[in-house]
Parts: structure tokens; sequence; C-alpha cells
């Protein structure tokens, strides 16, 4: 109640959650919202880049551009017309824990995309031209994100691949060139077999529609999907840190170093994880974060500072495995790494040192409600779409979304403190070195 | 190898004879579609405020669009807009830099500034319950910023990093080089600064441009989410002591249409970057919307032409997309694509060859309502899916001189339009000859696919 009166005694959002699960597992998650005409329909499954075949890296996203390419009652670029041509859009991308596949449509075609979807989870129908032609399309795709750009893929895609050590969490999620172009049709067959039956997915449905008749339409359509028999999750767990990790990796197209650093996270749900919560709140979100004043302002080793939990391919609340905490900058040579690592160095001791201020404790759990209501607004309901479905596929408890903020809520300035020092251990941090200009060896610093 | 052959044609089989296909349920009928309801008034200073009251999320998306950008840069100017914005953000004449980024903070927003070609945006998203005192804050930057001369090092540095990284990448490349070619001349063409220039701005210089170019008169402020209180008055209150100032002089664009071809050379890059295009009719003109559907159809959906041909059949690229970008009663259309370096010959081919189809033969009806009915629901969520979609489009009306109705009557323009406008269309402005290429890419890897391309065919 306190704490409420210091967050200015703000009304909470409160989003409809009604929750159940098929005799078959699909677990189905309606949130109504009547602000505009629209629907979403989100359909993840719990299968992500980190488990994908050892020899097969991008194995899992690959698999993802096959979902588009035709099923039983769709052919190829069917399913795509189907959307557009009803005034929709769609798109579908792999993340470290699910992959996922969305429609936003106008909300009297709830029911078709519900049937399409359900096509799709039924079987595919797919041929040797459909993935030669999509091997195609995603070799381009890591061309255009990683092997012409400078930075490519900085430091998301490599930051992990130090940090790590399990193989499932530090391998080349985006792919191999060599891998994407080996993969076999009987593979991306045996790969749906396996992955994607109702029993390892959850169904999210956002926006303006009635309940009962969305309920009446899924048990039609998915209703009928028989379950799988699922494979064991392999073990995730990374061991815990012990010695700061220091990689360098050449980058023969970039003209000015950078730099990345990263801290393995607590486990998910803790006092701990919602602590981290707001100290990546305080570290590095916003023009009023404390490394922005630091490295930015204070010193101009770069214009800007980014980073996060699970940055760039998600946030906090979206992945379930082993993650990581993560700030990167692009900054000039005349200034060194270790440098701007003693400048962070001075921010983040002065948080394991003493508790913080409860003023700037304050300031970032309301920068973390306007976070949450952000994320829940964004593309048409979408993002509340993807809380909902991970919260249930991977905590098998949706309403959760409604709980956050009393979570953030009761961090104390002890648990910061207590959180920083654990977490925000040099010993528990990879610092990636980016270099500019030089020619890489074939194979990278790896 | 026999294992795969057979699975094909067993899946065949099953199409083709084992079942018939099912066809998609239609769902039931369209549910009507209001506009969210926009409140206008005009400041006594001659600044234009409109509020949108919409949705059920606790947030505010606050923008002052001021009339002034890369259009207000002398040639030897290019960027000097950019580091003004960057100075505003250094604290107001009560609050320092600190101060100003902690208050905003605590109403759950940031203050972002974001120099365009035509406008500065000066705003940002904050939560309802602050939503006023981030107005307040936002009136101090606008009306009060100190433009501390002790920071403009530091941020003439920062930009001059933001150069130097953009100059290596292929897509800035290419589309600096692309609007060059089609402004020359004009600020509408000017990308990037000479990085001579950019060193010799001083806070003076800024505060020189701030003066002339921000100011009521100049400005539209734009507010939308779940609005609560009388934000009426705060506003009011909050920028009616703002000066008047002076109207934006009118920049003469001169569009170049004519075919050029250009190659930029990155040694060794795996895919090569297009850039494809030429000045259109703009938004004020009869022809935009049949334009704007004819691009839809042609290249600016997943399902179009030019995505089917060069990535769903051929697999050469992972993103293309055709647009028409527009500027105040100005446009262009442009094909953009980075395509694997040994099909950049192929690729220019088969986007010549849909242009050309689309040029001598009016798409089928099916195919047009197809993409009618996709522009009709994009409609909706153009001015739904987020706060800030809502202010981007009544922006769009306004800084075109459209009337408001251009948005109740759009959709029904666009089902208005038939198969032989799309032909029209495409024959009057998509002309093969009279199109800007530039590609950046491996010269010598592309040098001969690209040969029959280099001068138009007649």
């Amino acid at each position: 109640m306190l704490l409420n009166a210091q967050m200015g005694g703000a009304e909470q959002f409160t989003v409809p959650v009604i929750y159940y699960t098929l005799p078959n597992g699909l677990r189905v998650v309606l949130s109504p919202d009547h602000t505009a005409p629209t629907v979403v329909t989100a359909l993840y499954y719990r299968i992500g880049f980190r488990i994908e075949p050892k020899d097969r890296t991008g194995f899992a996203h690959l698999f993802e551009h096959m979902m588009f390419q035709g099923s039983r009652n769709l052919g190829k670029m069917e399913f795509i017309r189907l959307v557009q041509q009803n005034g929709g859009i769609l798109n579908g991308s792999t993340r470290f824990d699910f992959t996922n596949y969305f429609e936003v449509l106008p909300a009297n075609k709830l029911e078709t995309a519900l049937w399409a979807e359900a096509d799709r989870m039924k079987g595919l129908a797919i041929t040797d031209e459909n993935l030669k032609n999509q091997q195609g399309v995603v070799g381009n795709e890591v061309k255009v994100a990683v092997l012409n750009q400078p930075y490519g893929g900085f430091p998301w895609l490599w930051i992990p691949q130090y940090a790590n050590t399990n193989w499932y969490n530090s391998h080349n999620f985006y792919g191999e060139l060599k891998d994407i172009e080996a993969a076999r049709i009987e593979e991306v067959l045996k790969f749906f077999k396996t992955y994607y039956a109702p029993n390892n997915a959850a169904l999210a449905i956002v926006g303006d529609f009635e309940p009962e008749e969305a309920k009446g339409f899924v048990e039609k359509y998915f209703g009928p999907i028989p379950k799988s028999e699922l494979p064991p999750v392999p073990d995730l767990a990374e061991p815990r840190q012990e010695k700061e990790i220091k990689a360098e990796r050449k980058d023969p197209l970039a003209n000015r170093p950078a730099l990345a650093f990263a801290y393995h996270m607590p486990p998910r749900n803790t006092p701990e994880y919602y602590a981290m919560g707001l100290l990546d709140q305080m570290l590095v979100q916003g023009d009023d974060s404390l490394l922005y004043e630091e490295l930015v302002k204070k010193h101009g080793y770069a214009g800007s500072i980014s980073g996060g939990i699970n940055a760039e391919l998600g946030d906090m609340f979206d992945y379930d495995g082993p993650m990581l905490w993560s700030a990167s900058l692009i900054h000039d040579a005349s200034v060194g790494a270790d440098q701007i690592m003693s400048s962070a160095d001075s921010v983040i001791d002065s948080l394991q040192s003493k508790p913080v201020e409860q003023k700037l404790l304050d300031r970032n759990r309301i920068k973390m409600r306007s976070y949450i209501y952000d994320s829940m607004t964004q593309y048409a309901g979408f993002g509340r779409a993807n809380m909902l479905a991970c919260f249930a596929l991977f905590d098998n408890d949706p309403a959760r979304i409604n709980q956050l903020e009393a979570h953030f809520n009761s961090v104390t300035p002890e648990t910061i403190e207590r959180t920083a020092r654990e977490y925000l251990r040099r010993t528990n941090r990879t610092v990636l070195v980016w270099e500019a200009g030089a020619k890489a060896s074939a194979g990278g610093a790896q | 190898m026999i294992l795969r052959l057979c699975l094909v044609a067993c899946l065949a089989c099953l199409a083709a004879f084992g079942q018939q296909k099912e066809q998609p349920p239609e769902g039931g009928p369209p549910r009507p579609f209001h506009l969210p309801p926009a409140q206008d008034f005009t400041l006594a200073n001659g600044m234009q405020v409109t509020l949108v009251q919409y949705g059920i999320v606790p947030r505010v998306a606050v923008r002052a669009y001021v009339n002034a950008g890369g259009i207000n840069e002398a040639a030897h100017q290019v960027w000097l807009s950019r580091l003004t914005g960057l100075l505003m953000k250094e604290g107001t004449k009560t609050r320092s830099s600190e101060q100003l980024a902690a208050e905003f903070a605590d109403t759950g927003g940031s203050l972002e500034i974001e120099p365009g070609v035509e406008f500065t945006t000066v705003g940002g998203v904050a939560l309802s319950d602050h939503a006023g005192q981030f107005i307040k804050l936002l009136a101090d930057v606008l009306e009060n910023p100190s433009l501390p001369a002790s920071q403009a090092a530091r941020l003439k540095a920062d930009l001059a990093r933001e150069l130097a990284v953009a100059k290596t990448q292929p897509d800035d490349l290419a589309r600096e080089r692309f609007l060059n070619t089609m402004f020359p001349d004009s600020p509408y063409g000017r990308v990037f600064p000479a990085e001579s220039d950019l060193k010799g701005y001083s806070a003076e210089d800024a505060a020189a441009f701030y003066r002339e170019n921000f100011s009521a008169a100049r400005t539209h402020l734009y507010v939308a989410g779940k609005l609560e209180g009388n934000l009426r008055e705060t506003i009011r209150a909050a920028f009616e002591g703002w000066s008047k100032g002076a109207e934006t002089a009118s920049v003469s664009a001169n569009p170049v249409k004519a075919r050029s071809f250009a190659v930029i050379d990155r040694p060794d890059a795996p895919q090569s970057t297009l850039y494809i295009g030429l000045p259109v009719a703009g938004p004020n003109n009869p022809d935009y919307i049949p334009l704007d559907v004819m691009n839809t159809l042609l290249g600016g959906s997943f399902a179009s032409r030019i995505t089917s041909n060069i990535r769903e059949q051929k697999g050469y690229t992972y993103s293309p997309r055709s647009q028409i970008s527009t500027r105040t009663h100005l446009a262009y259309w442009v094909e953009t694509a980075d395509v694997t370096t040994s099909a950049t010959g192929p690729s220019i081919k088969e986007i010549l060859y849909e242009i050309e189809r689309l040029r001598k033969e009016p798409p089928s009806e099916a195919e047009l309502k197809g993409i009618q009915t996709y522009l009709a629901g994009l409609f909706v969520l153009r001015n739904t899916i987020s706060p800030d979609a809502v202010i981007g489009q009544l922006h769009f009306v306004d800084s075109q001189g459209l009337s408001r109705s251009y948005l109740s009557e759009y959709v029904q323009k666009v089902m208005d339009v038939q198969p032989a406008a799309i032909q029209a269309v495409t024959e009057k402005y998509l002309l093969p000859d009279k199109m800007a290429f530039v590609i950046v890419g491996d010269k010598a890897k592309i040098a001969e696919q690209v040969k029959p391309y280099e001068t138009a065919t007649p």
C-alpha cells in the first residue's frame, strides 16, 4: 500500500485474462479489448533456436520460414494471400525459447485466422523446391543482417556465443550458411512432427471478439488435432560463472570499434530477477540512466548506449532458459575498451556497495510500469498477446501479467544491492571487444 | 534421394486425389470502424493542437511537429538541424540536462527529438496520470532551451562518429546516392554532411537555427491516448507565451525524372543493394490513391508481384519492397532490395519485367480486390495500432494540406480504383527509361551482369 502511494497512487491497468487448456494440451488465452475492430491471433510453439539439431545451426529459424510454404489446404503463398486479402498482416519469428506465428486482422476474420493456423498445425505440404527457395531467402536474411553489415549481429548474435558454455545457449542460432544449405526436407518434416503439436503450444487471442464465440472456433478447429509425445527437454543450464571472460572479434566492415558487456541473469521470477529488471532501467534505459550519464554525457565515449535483458530479441518477459543482461556502444579508436569499462565499473560498483536511493528506485519503477504498458499497446495488442502466450507456455499462468507491477513494487533497496553484488559481479561477465577495420580470419575470433 | 522423391510425389497425390481442399471460413460481417474523434484548436500565437482520446491502456503520446529540419539548412549546413536537436536535450534556462532527463523519466516517458527533412518532432510517450507534467516539460524544452556551448564539441564528435559508421552501411550509401540523383541541389537530396562542414558548426549556429525555425506558428502539437484531466487547459497555459515566429519559407525540390545508373563499389560484398525508382505524383494529386494501390500490388506487400517473384519464387533476396515515399506535395516510388551478388542482374531483370507487365496489362479483378481489401484493413491498423500511429495519420493529412475527410473517404476511394486505372498509372508514372538505378555491390563481380541496364533500352 505504502509503495503504491509512492508510485503516485495511480490505478493499475488490469488486463482481462481468460485461460483454459484443451484436452489435447493446447493452452488458450483470451483477452478482449474493444478499442478497435481488429483482432490478434498469436500461436506460440515451445521450440526456440536453443534446441535445434547440433549439426544444423539455424534450423529452427529456417523451419519457421517453411511454415509459410504450404499446409493441407493452403498452398505456397496462399496463407499469406489469405491474410492479406482479408485486410490483415502476419509474421513469424524464432527466439530463444519459442517460435511464434501471428496475424492481425479485422475482427470479423478471427475464425478465418484460427482455421488457417489450425490447418498448418495439422500438417505441412511442402516440396524440395519450396525448401531450396527458402534456403535462398534465409541465406539472404543472414547476409543482410550479418554478413554484409558492419556490426552485423553485434552484440545480440555474438555475445551469447562467448558468454555461455552449454551448446544449446552458445551456438550460432542464425546459422552457418553451410548448415542452412545442408538441410533436407525429411529433417523439416521430422522437426514438425516432433515439436508442432497442440500440447507444445499456446494460442493467445487479443482484441475485439466475444469470448464464447472464440472458444467455439478454437474447439472446432484445434480440438480434433491429436497431441504428440514430446521429447525430453535437454539440460539448458549454465554453470555459475566464476571468472571474467574477455573476447575479441574483428569486423572487416566496421570503421569504429565497439564494446559490449554482458552478465548472466538471476533465475526467472525470483526477487533478484525483478531487481535486475529495475537495475536494467537504472543502468541503460533512457537519458536519465546511470551508464548514459557516465559514458555518454560525462565522458563522451559514445552518442548512445543500448542494452537490456534478452536485448534485441525480446525483453525480460519472453524467454525461459538462461539469459544475459547486456549493454553495448560504438566508440572512437582514441578511447580504449579498458578505459570505458573502468568508467562503467565506477557506476556498477556504487550499486554494490550501498542501498540505492529511494527516489532513484521509485523513478525506475515508474519507467518499468510505463514500459510494461507500452509493450501491451504495441502493434494493436500483439505485445499483450506476446506476454500472455509466453506466460501460458513458460509458467502455465498468463494472469501473471497483472502481478508484474506488484513484484516490481516489492523490490527493496536491499534486494537491488544484493542482486548487483551477485549478478553484476565482474566474474559473472563477458566483455566483447569489437575491433574495427582489420581483415578477419575465416572463422572470426572464435 | 528415392525417399525424397517418393515423399514429394505422395504429398502431391494426397492434395490432388486424396481429398477435396477445404475452403477457409469467410468469418462474420465486418464490424464498423470509426476514426477516433479528434479535437482541434489553435492558440492565440498560432500553435495548432489536436487531442485524440484513444485506447484503454493508460499512456499518452505527445508529439510536437515543428516545421523545421533539413529543408531549412543551407548547402553547407547539412545536419545542423540534428546538432540543434541534440543541444535541445541539454537543458533549459531553469533545468540542467540531468534534471530534465530525470523529470521526464518521472512521467514514465523520455524526451525524444527527431529532426527530419521537413519536420522536427519533439515529444515522447508518458503515463496518463503524468501527461500534464510531460506537456509542461515539453513546453520548457521548446520555448527555453539553453543550447549550451559547453556540450557542442561532444555532440559534434557523436555526429561525426555516426557519419563515419553510416558511410560503411550499404543501405545508407545507396539511399544517399539515390536521393542526390533525384533531388540535385536541393535539401531533399542532401543526406549526409561533408565531415569538414560538420566540424565547423558551432553552438552559435545551432542557436541561430533554433531562433529562426522553432516557434509557435510553425508547430502542431498532437496528443493521443487515454487522456485524463483538462489537458487542453494545461496546453494553453504551457504554450500561450511562446513567440509566434515566422512561417516556413517554401523550398523548391525540382525532382529529376531521368534515366541514370550508378554502381558504388563494395569489394567482397555478398549482396548488392538496389535502389530503383523515380518521382511520381504527390498526395494532392488525384492519381495518388491509384498509385498507392498499384504500388501495394506491384511490390509493396508480402504477396505482391515483385516480392513473390524475386523472393518466393527465385530466393534472390530476403526483404525486397517497393514504396511511395512522400514529402510535402511530392512523392517518389522506389523498389529496394538486398540481393545475392550472383543474382544482381537477374533481380533487376525480374523487377523490370514485373513493371513492364503491369504497364502492359491490367491486373485481374480478383488480384486487385485482394489488394484493395488489404489496404482497407491496413487503414484501420494504421489508425489504431498505437497512439503514435494515430498521430502519424493525422499529421500526414494536415502537413499535406489535405482535408481530414481524406481519412474518412480513403477506403472508399481505394475500393473504387479499377483494374484499368492501375495499368494507366503504371504506364504514366513507372517509366523504366526515366528511372534512377543505384547499386551498391562488388563491382568486379556484377559488372557483366548489370551491363544491359547501364543505359535505357529503346
